[in-house]
């Protein structure tokens, strides 16, 4: 009775002809102004800028061509990063997505106390990036850092040469920031995809005296397919584009060893050649478009 | 195959390690932050229990207190302890100004997300999928490259150093994962609530608005949260585009000086910040842990 009143009252309403008209237009207009205005607008700037050159004495910028480009792939610095960048998205990502699954599954359970767990699980989410970064710089401290203490004592790193002072550890000592804070989001998608998952075939192998192990890599597994994908995907945008925690932990340091892309073109920036920082930014962004494109064919990501 | 006893206990203890582990860096910050600098600079090894605990640091990041006051109500000389950075640490406005823009531009988020999701989720059109892949992209762009034309941009619109300008660009980040987050709910509610909705005579907005809409209330919540979680927590685009309005990260940023690192000051501001940010995805991660499939699991 009362939904038919409010229905009545609702069709009293006079809205504009184009909202009671079933057409995307009015729901995607809102979304598409802010999108064009504040994505394309800068995406269209900085191809502008890849194609253009400061000019030293006139302070302007003149049509150059393909000169950022050619410069970019004759640059050994910019190779480097994107090799830092790809190892470090691949690595990280691998681990993120390991623990993940294997926290969500040793969560996944009604058990008492189990809730408080997750959680605690999902603290690091919350922390500011910027200072996730200042944490484990504080707690890799060579001289006063926690974590650079036990590592000394477990004889893992020599305090001659903590973790942050060396080419090698110190990209380490980076995607630890990134693992801890990151691999709860995993933890969170792989509990959601957990939950979502059908009862029946699991019970079923339980009938069959399947172990865990058989039921884990024969139907949770394949079952959290698309699930992984989406979270692949999202992770590992993010990771390509890494900026906060090398800025904050080693300034792409000691020399350029964990220079990442995005960094390299963030130090370029500062130094006021903006034509070649858009170029290398423009590179993330289209080996992120390829590679995300491939991906959502191959996985047949669907949103 | 009931686990035995022992096994349950086994899960239980290796999930509190795991857990345990995961909270080490978050109780470490919390403990630097009440400590005095003596023990948080200890080189002979951590410090856990064994100092004074003192509340000055969040007296002067979140009250206000200058440092040479309590220089003096230390009886130390006032000039010793002023050495160092000049900045102000007071940093009341900061969190101000981030709860502004936070809120700003979640709301905002919201608006333009829940309609565009609600279609997406609702519509067959031409070139849905691309639709969706586009506005996903928008997360491929490194921040550098948006901060070179946005700079540009705000100058020229009168939008540099102001709340509304950085609603607007945390708005534009926040947008793809809250429009994935936001349809994967939508997905969740039947069609044929909105086609018996529409066939007793309500449109189509009348149906998002008065029915739909109130289902996904726990989902819209949980968007809202992250969305509030990545705005307060983003650096990058604030450090860039404000000068007068800092961020709280941003100003956790400026007590790192060339002089000296205020380990004291960033610890206690960097606690506080997590405060209420945790506070509200405990409340809805009951939804969270619901949506973040982002509707892969539909059919």
């Amino acid at each position: 009775m009362s939904d038919a009143v409010s229905v009545e009252r609702a069709r009293g309403l006079a809205l504009p002809r184009f909202l009671t008209a079933d057409s995307p237009v009015p729901w995607l207009l809102p979304i598409t102004a802010m999108l064009t205005v504040f994505g394309l607008y800068p995406l269209g700037y900085s191809i502008w800028l890849s194609l253009h050159k400061r000019n030293v004495l006139t302070r302007q910028l003149d049509f150059a061509g393909g000169y950022q480009w050619v410069k970019a792939f004759s640059d050994a610095r910019m190779w480097g990063a994107l090799e830092t960048t790809l190892l470090y998205t691949f690595v990280a990502l691998a681990l993120q997505l390991v623990l993940g699954i294997l926290i969500a599954l040793l969560l996944d359970t009604d058990r008492r106390g189990y809730g408080v767990l997750r959680a605690m699980m999902t603290l690091p989410l919350v922390v500011p990036p910027a200072v996730t970064g200042m944490m484990f710089l504080l707690m890799q401290d060579g001289s006063f850092g926690v974590l650079s203490f036990y590592l000394y004592a477990l004889d893992l790193v020599s305090p001659a040469r903590p973790l942050l002072t060396q080419p090698h550890t110190a990209l380490i000592a980076v995607m630890l920031a990134d693992i801890w804070q990151w691999t709860p989001f995993m933890v969170l998608i792989m509990l959601a995809g957990l939950r979502s998952l059908p009862k029946d075939p699991f019970e079923a192998a339980a009938i069959d005296g399947a172990s865990a192990v058989q039921t884990f890599f024969r139907l949770t597994l394949p079952m959290l397919r698309k699930v992984i994908a989406v979270a692949v995907l999202i992770r590992g945008v993010d990771l390509f584009r890494i900026y906060d925690y090398v800025y904050i932990i080693t300034a792409g340091g000691p020399g350029t060893a964990t220079e990442t892309l995005s960094f390299y073109a963030g130090r370029i920036y500062f130094t006021g050649d903006f034509p070649y920082a858009a170029t290398l930014s423009l590179i993330v962004l289209i080996v992120l478009i390829v590679v995300s494109n491939i991906f959502v064919r191959v996985f047949k990501v669907r949103f | 195959m009931e686990p035995t006893f022992f096994q349950k206990r086994l899960r239980d203890v290796v999930a509190v390690i795991v857990v345990a582990i995961f909270m080490f860096p978050i109780a470490w910050w919390a403990l630097s932050s009440i400590k005095p600098y003596s023990a948080i600079f200890d080189r002979s090894g951590p410090v856990y229990v064994d100092f004074t605990p003192t509340p000055d640091n969040y007296r002067v990041t979140l009250l206000g207190v200058s440092r040479v006051q309590i220089g003096m109500e230390q009886g130390g000389d006032a000039a010793g302890v002023i050495k160092g950075g000049a900045n102000s640490y007071d940093s009341r406005q900061s969190l101000a100004d981030s709860a502004i823009i936070a809120v700003g531009s979640t709301i905002v988020t919201l608006f333009l997300a829940t309609l565009a999701a609600y279609c997406l989720s609702r519509m067959q059109f031409v070139g849905q999928q691309s639709f969706l892949f586009w506005i996903l992209s928008q997360r491929f762009m490194p921040p550098i490259a948006m901060v070179i034309p946005i700079v540009f941009m705000f100058r020229d619109l009168g939008l540099r150093d102001t709340y509304l300008g950085l609603i607007l660009v945390h708005t534009l980040i926040n947008l793809p994962l809250a429009v994935l987050l936001l349809k994967s709910f939508f997905d969740d509610v039947p069609r044929e609530i909105d086609e018996a909705a529409m066939i007793d005579g309500a449109t189509r907005a009348q149906t998002f608005y008065k029915i739909v809409l109130p289902m996904v209330k726990g989902g819209i919540a949980a968007a809202a949260v992250l969305c509030f979680i990545f705005s307060w927590t983003e650096f990058l685009l604030s450090l860039f585009l404000t000068t007068e309005i800092r961020t709280v990260p941003v100003k956790i940023s400026t007590f790192v000086t060339s002089t000296a690192t205020e380990w004291g000051y960033i610890t206690a501001l960097g606690t506080s910040a997590i405060v209420p940010s945790f506070i509200f995805i405990l409340l809805v991660q009951r939804h969270l842990v619901r949506g973040l499939t982002l509707g892969s699991l539909k059919d």
